[in-house]
């Protein structure tokens, strides 16, 4: 089969993808609505969205644990239901919370976890030796999986990822439980890896994370795509929130509610000092400082984009609006 | 073939680390059969009558302990799923590069790997301290009763583990077909001498096929007609189990 060029440079590409759960007793609830999008070989791609938009059904469906309703979905090029076999051969999955062999070693969950993926012998080894140092489990090493803690686990499971070569990984919510540390080990493990020419998909909860990390972001809302793109180009399309810092020689509440009155979505003051993040008129929200500025000195002001988190409020909030 | 090894090499590893475990899985039967058998053997000193013969009770016990050890590996393995389910590595094992056949086969071959290792310990014991009269030449039939029994109990109590969703639920479930099953089957005491209702249901039950298919493999006492029926039916409930484990192990996770 002749494949053209933009088809081969996807890692992944879904069309109109939709997946309903029907179960007895319980009304059908529509997981995934039309969902289409592709990635690239090599990106770091963000899934983002809120509990129960999709995302992990999402991720289900190209890890070929589940069905869609209707649409396709492939995976470097392969339909994820007629060739899931080849599609598992690609891929490298951390789905589940804490799933390990609870009953074995640190050590022998690193190996048995890549003899499955068909790495060799010496080969598992060298790898298990490696990661454990990587991840800071060496003095755990002999212990069973069901003696770590949450946050232990979480990084043996991560761990296992990069015990194998797969072309395509999938991570689902792969820093949670973990202390600050231990996650910049993960994401700068992850950031090695894509440098490596592996094309990473992950699900997070923490935009700051995504933002860091992710060359592509999409994010999810009831089971729709709303928006996708490099994080600039999401931040853009939230282009109406701006985040600002303002420093006044003194401050009161009546200040305070005049700040309201623009309906920040986030309103903070620490002093003289008030960050707040504003969607709205550019002219609305200059004027409201300039009025302020005229009753006290105004001694620092700064004036940036908003945030992902802004951008992810801003696109879900009005994807609820107007889910059509 | 290499992913079936897999499989078969984590079942052992997970095996290997519990003292516990292995004794249960290796020398269970044989300590029913130590303790159980030879203390009935000697409460019923005139021994069993069945089929036209009459046996110490050891003897008539050993295809029951073999049967035993066939279910009770089922038993493991299938509760296994439970553990495996609730902690998702269940769901990463189908994301691995094999097919769900290579993953229940793989679980299988360890599991008759194991029954067989299981068999060769208590028929051992039960030949040299017991001296229980082997038919040596049926000794292929007891093999292959062994490995079709355990693969036939591990099908129809996985497809039960699959598709129960909570584990007290399936506990129930197993407490009640376990005691059911055995207790109503040939495992412990000759279908003659049971009461009408009893027998006739222990006739329709499948460990009561197997046993006897075991019981003249072994000591070679039994109806050769009946077992043959016996069998035949042993063998389309080993089929139907596990195309009902196939299609558990598919609908189960794709919806």
């Amino acid at each position: 089969m002749i494949m053209s060029p933009s088809i081969i440079d996807l890692a992944i590409r879904t069309d109109n993808l939709k997946k309903t759960y029907r179960e007895h007793s319980k009304s059908p609830v529509q997981a995934l609505d039309g969902v289409s999008l592709s990635v690239k070989r090599g990106e770091i791609f963000g899934l983002l969205g809120r509990n129960g938009a999709g995302k992990t059904t999402l991720l289900r469906i190209l890890t070929t644990l589940i069905k869609p309703t209707s649409g396709t979905a492939s995976v470097f090029g392969l339909d994820v239901q007629q060739h899931g076999l080849e599609v598992r051969k690609q891929i490298c999955a951390v789905l589940q919370e804490n799933a390990l062999e609870l009953f074995l070693s640190v050590k022998d969950n690193l190996t048995t976890f890549a003899r499955f993926h068909s790495v060799p012998t010496e080969e598992r080894e060298k790898r298990s030796l490696r990661a454990i140092e990587q991840f800071g489990l060496g003095e755990h090493k002999n212990s069973k999986a069901m003696d770590l803690s949450g946050g232990l686990k979480r990084r043996l499971q991560v761990a296992k990822v990069f015990m194998v070569d797969k072309p395509l990984v999938f991570l689902d919510e792969a820093t949670t439980g973990m202390d600050p540390i231990n996650k910049r080990a993960v994401l700068d493990a992850i950031r090695e890896q894509a440098n490596q020419g592996r094309t990473i998909v992950l699900t997070t909860h923490i935009l700051q994370e995504a933002e860091e990390l992710c060359t592509t972001i999409a994010m999810i809302n009831t089971g729709k795509i709303v928006a996708t793109g490099d994080v600039n180009a999401i931040k853009a399309l939230g282009s109406t929130v701006y985040e600002l810092s303002l420093t006044f020689e003194m401050m009161n509440d009546d200040m305070i509610a005049q700040l309201r009155s623009l309906n920040p979505q986030r309103l903070e003051r620490k002093g003289n000092t008030i960050h707040l993040c504003v969607s709205g008129m550019e002219s609305n929200v200059l004027d409201t400082i300039s009025r302020l500025s005229k009753k006290t000195k105004l001694t620092h002001l700064e004036v940036n984009t908003g945030t992902l988190e802004d951008a992810f409020v801003e696109l879900l909030g009005k994807s609820e609006e107007n889910p059509t | 073939m290499n992913m079936i090894l897999a499989v078969m090499y984590r079942e052992f590893r997970i095996r290997a680390t519990g003292f516990v475990w292995i004794f249960f899985d290796l020398v269970m039967p044989l300590v029913y059969l130590s303790l159980f058998g030879v203390g009935l053997d000697k409460a019923m000193a005139a021994g069993v009558a069945t089929e036209g013969a009459r046996l110490s009770y050891q003897t008539f016990f050993l295809a029951g302990v073999l049967s035993m050890a066939c279910f009770g590996i089922a038993i493991n393995t299938s509760y296994g799923f439970f553990v495996d389910r609730d902690n998702g590595i269940f769901y990463e094992f189908l994301t691995y590069p094999m097919t769900r056949g290579q993953f229940l086969i793989g679980k299988i071959v360890f599991n008759c790997l194991l029954a067989l290792v299981q068999s060769v310990i208590t028929i051992s014991f039960s030949v040299l301290l017991l001296e229980i009269p082997m038919q040596w030449h049926l000794t292929g039939l007891t093999l292959i009763g062994i490995i079709v029994g355990t693969a036939g109990w591990f099908f129809f109590l996985s497809m039960l583990a699959l598709r129960i969703r909570r584990s007290d639920v399936y506990n129930t479930v197993l407490n009640i077909a376990y005691f059911v099953l055995m207790f109503a089957s040939s495992m412990f005491y000759p279908l003659d001498s049971m009461p009408r209702w009893l027998h006739t249901l222990s006739l329709l039950n499948p460990l009561t096929w197997h046993t006897d298919g075991l019981r003249y493999a072994t000591i070679g006492v039994g109806n050769v007609e009946t077992i043959m029926i016996e069998a035949a039916a042993f063998g389309v409930f080993c089929l139907i189990s596990f195309w009902l484990a196939v299609r558990t192990l598919y609908n189960v996770v794709v919806k």
